[in-house]
C-alpha cells in the first residue's frame, strides 16, 4: 500500500517535472497552487524503507527541479514583461506630464507654469538615457492661424528655455508648434480657451 | 467702336464709383446700370435650347453680375423657329425690353465633341461688339462661357475678366485640414492632397499651375510644392521649427516665406527650389505671412515687434521696414492688390475678423465686411474681387466681394469649414 503510494507519488511527481519541462510560462502560473511544498514533506515522513526513501528524495529533487524551472520561466516573463513595458514607456511615462497654460497672446511663463515645469523635468531626468521629449506649443481659437503658429512655437520654445535652466539636457528636448490645429477641448469660452493654450509634452523615442 | 466704348464708360464709370458707398446705389435715377441679356444658345440645326445652353447662358450671366459692370440675365424673348443664324438680330424687341447689349450663341453637340460661338451685341447701335468661337469637348461649356464673360468684359473695361482663374483652399470636408482646388465661382472643386495631415496655406504659382503650402504630413510645418496636374508633394524647405505662409514671387522665381531656424519666426526668400535662404527680418519678435507688392521690389508682412501684430512693409531685400495699419490692435493676413496701390487685411474686432483695405501710404483705411467673421482676403488678379474665409449667420464658406466690398457673395458649394483662400492669376 505505501510501496504502491510512493510509486504513484513519483510518477505524479515524473508527469509534473515533465509538465514543468516543457509547458509554456502561461500553463507554469497556472499550475503552481496546485503542488503545495508542504503536502511533499508530510509525504517524507510517511515513507520509512531505504527505497521509499530514494524515490521520495527522487521525487523531491525532480520537484525542486520543476520548482527552479518554473522560477527560472517566472523571471523570464517577468523580463519580457519588462521589456514589454520599457517598449511602451512612452504612453506610461507620458501620462506623468502635465500641460502648461499660458494667458492670452502670451508666451511667457506663469508661475504655476514654472511649478509644472520642474515637475516634468523630474520625470524627464528619470527616464531612460536617450528618451527624446517633444515639447507641443499650442493656442486657443482666437487670432489668426498664420500668428498662432509662431506664436505656439514661442510657447514651446518658453517651456523648452525652462526645463534645460533645470538641468533638463538641450539635446532630450525638441519643439513643434500647432498653433490652433490641435485644440484639447472644443468650446469658444474662456475656459476652453484657457485650456488650449499649452504646451504638451510627448515622448518621440 | 472707339466712340462706342467711350459712351459706355461714361455711362459706366458713375456706376462703378457709386457702388463704392453702397451697392444698391447703382440702379438710382440718373446711373441707371446697362442692361445686358444673355439668351440659350440655340442649337445649329434650329432644335429646341436643352440644359447646355441653359447653364452656359446662366454661367455668362453670373459673372457678368458679379462683375458689377453691367446688370445681366438669361432671358429668351422670341422662340427661335426653323434655321436662325447668329447674325440676323432682331434688335427692336431687345430695346423696347430696355437692354443695351445682348448675347447670343450657337452650340452644337455632336457626341461628346462641342462647338459653341457666341457674339456680343450692341443694342442700341444695333452692331456686332465681339465674338469668339470654341471647340472641345462637352465638359468645357462652363470654362468657355467664362472666357466669353472675360471677352465681353474686356470689350466693356478695356481689361480682360479672372472669370476663367480658380481658387485654392483649405477645407476639411475629410476631417482634416487638406487643400483644394475650384473655379472661381465654386464650381467642379477638386481635392489637390489626400494626406491625411493638417495642411495649410496654399499659394499659386504666377503661371497657376503650381501651388506651395504648408504640411504637418513628416511630423513638421514643411513647405512643399506640387502641380495641380500631378500628386507628387515635393518639400522644398524642411528647415528645423517653422516653414510658413509661403508666398511665391511675382516673377515666379522666389518664395518669401516664414523660417524659425534662427530662433524665432523670422522672413526669408528662398530660391523657388527652396535653396539660397536669405534672411529679411532680424527682430526678436515675431514676423511671417510676407506679401509681395506686384514689381517684386517691397513685401508687406506681420510683425508682433510692437507688442500686436501689426502689419509693416519693407523692401524685398530687406530693411527700411515701416509700420502700415495703425489703427485697431491686431491687424495680420495683407496681400498686396495687383495694381499695387491697396493691401487687403483681416482686423481682429471684437472677436472676430473683418476684411479691410488700406492705401499703400497707410490712407483710407476701410472696412469691408461687417457680418460674422471674415478672414485671409486674396485679390483677383485684375484686382476687381477679393475672396475671403468667411464664418456668418448666411452661411460659412469662401465668399468672393468686389474690391469695395459690394456684391458679396458665398461661392464654395459644400458644407464644411473653409480656410485661407487665395487665387490664381490664370
Amino acid at each position: 500500500m505505501k510501496k504502491s503510494m510512493a510509486v504513484l507519488l513519483a510518477g505524479l511527481s515524473m508527469a509534473a517535472l515533465l509538465a514543468g519541462g516543457c509547458a509554456n510560462k502561461e500553463a507554469v502560473k497556472k499550475e503552481e497552487p496546485v503542488v503545495p511544498a508542504a503536502s511533499i514533506t508530510e509525504t517524507d515522513k510517511s515513507v520509512d524503507t531505504a527505497e521509499q526513501a530514494r524515490l521520495a528524495e527522487q521525487a523531491r529533487l525532480a520537484e525542486q527541479a520543476r520548482l527552479a524551472e518554473q522560477a527560472r520561466l517566472a523571471e523570464q516573463a517577468r523580463l519580457a514583461e519588462q521589456a514589454r513595458l520599457a517598449a511602451l514607456k512612452p504612453a506610461a511615462a507620458e501620462l506623468k506630464f502635465q500641460a502648461v497654460y499660458f494667458d492670452f497672446d502670451k508666451s511667457d511663463l506663469r508661475q504655476d507654469s514654472r511649478d509644472v515645469l520642474s515637475k516634468n523635468a523630474e520625470v524627464i531626468l528619470k527616464l531612460a538615457a536617450g528618451t527624446k521629449v517633444q515639447i507641443e506649443g499650442h493656442c486657443d481659437e482666437r487670432g489668426s492661424a498664420e500668428y498662432n503658429l509662431a506664436l505656439g512655437e514661442s510657447r514651446a520654445k518658453s517651456a523648452q528655455k525652462y526645463l534645460t535652466t533645470l538641468g533638463v539636457k538641450a539635446d532630450t528636448l525638441s519643439i513643434i508648434s500647432y498653433g490652433k490645429e490641435k485644440p484639447a477641448v472644443k468650446g469658444n469660452d474662456e475656459a476652453a480657451w484657457a485650456k488650449n493654450r499649452r504646451a504638451e509634452f510627448v515622448i518621440v523615442k | 467702336m472707339k466712340t462706342w466704348l467711350l459712351v459706355l464708360l461714361l455711362v459706366v464709370l458713375p456706376a462703378v464709383i457709386s457702388a463704392q458707398s453702397d451697392y444698391i446705389e447703382v440702379n438710382a435715377p440718373g446711373n441707371r446700370q446697362l442692361k445686358l441679356a444673355i439668351e440659350p444658345s440655340f442649337s445649329l440645326d434650329g432644335s429646341p435650347t436643352s440644359d447646355a445652353a441653359r447653364q452656359s447662358s446662366e454661367v455668362i450671366a453670373y459673372d457678368m453680375n458679379m462683375s458689377g459692370v453691367v446688370m445681366a440675365e438669361s432671358r429668351t424673348l422670341l422662340p427661335h423657329t426653323g434655321n436662325v443664324s447668329l447674325a440676323d438680330v432682331n434688335y427692336a424687341p431687345w430695346l423696347s425690353a430696355g437692354y443695351d447689349m445682348l448675347v447670343r450663341s450657337e452650340l452644337g453637340l455632336n457626341g461628346n465633341q462641342l462647338a459653341v460661338e457666341f457674339r456680343l451685341f450692341d443694342v442700341t447701335n444695333r452692331k456686332m461688339i465681339t465674338a469668339k468661337r470654341y471647340l472641345g469637348t462637352a465638359k468645357d461649356l462652363r470654362r468657355f462661357s467664362h472666357s466669353f464673360a472675360d471677352e465681353i468684359l474686356r470689350s466693356l473695361t478695356g481689361e480682360k475678366g479672372v472669370f476663367t482663374t480658380r481658387i485654392a483652399y483649405v477645407s476639411t470636408q475629410s476631417r482634416n485640414k487638406e487643400i483644394y482646388v475650384m473655379d472661381w465661382d465654386g464650381n467642379n472643386p477638386l481635392p489637390l492632397t489626400k494626406n491625411g495631415s493638417i495642411n495649410l496655406n496654399p499659394d499659386f504659382s504666377p503661371d497657376g499651375r503650381e501651388i506651395i503650402f504648408t504640411s504637418y504630413k513628416r511630423r513638421n510645418p514643411d513647405l512643399y510644392r506640387r502641380s495641380l496636374s500631378s500628386t507628387a508633394e515635393i518639400p522644398i524647405s524642411n528647415r528645423k521649427g517653422l516653414n510658413i505662409t509661403g508666398s511665391w514671387s511675382p516673377d515666379g522665381n522666389k518664395i518669401a516665406l516664414a523660417l524659425s531656424k534662427d530662433g524665432d519666426s523670422e522672413i526669408y526668400i528662398l530660391e523657388k527650389d527652396g535653396s539660397h535662404p536669405t534672411r529679411l527680418t532680424v527682430n526678436p519678435a515675431l514676423d511671417l505671412y510676407p506679401a509681395w507688392s506686384p514689381d517684386g521690389k517691397q513685401i508687406a508682412f506681420v510683425s508682433d515687434r510692437l507688442g500686436k501684430p501689426q502689419i509693416f512693409i519693407m523692401k524685398a531685400t530687406g530693411g527700411d521696414a515701416r509700420r502700415l495699419t495703425t489703427t485697431g490692435s491686431y491687424n495680420v493676413n495683407p496681400r498686396w492688390s495687383p495694381k499695387g496701390d491697396k493691401i487687403a487685411y483681416s482686423r481682429m474686432v471684437n472677436g472676430g475678423f473683418h476684411i479691410f483695405t488700406i492705401a499703400v501710404d497707410g490712407s483710407s483705411d476701410t472696412q469691408l465686411t461687417t457680418d460674422g467673421s471674415n478672414e485671409n482676403p486674396a485679390w483677383s488678379a485684375d484686382g476687381r474681387f477679393i475672396c475671403f474665409s468667411s464664418v456668418r449667420p448666411s452661411g460659412n464658406g469662401i465668399y468672393v466681394m468686389r474690391a469695395d466690398g459690394a456684391g458679396q457673395t458665398k461661392v464654395s458649394q459644400a458644407k464644411g469649414a473653409y480656410f485661407q483662400p487665395v487665387w490664381s492669376a490664370h
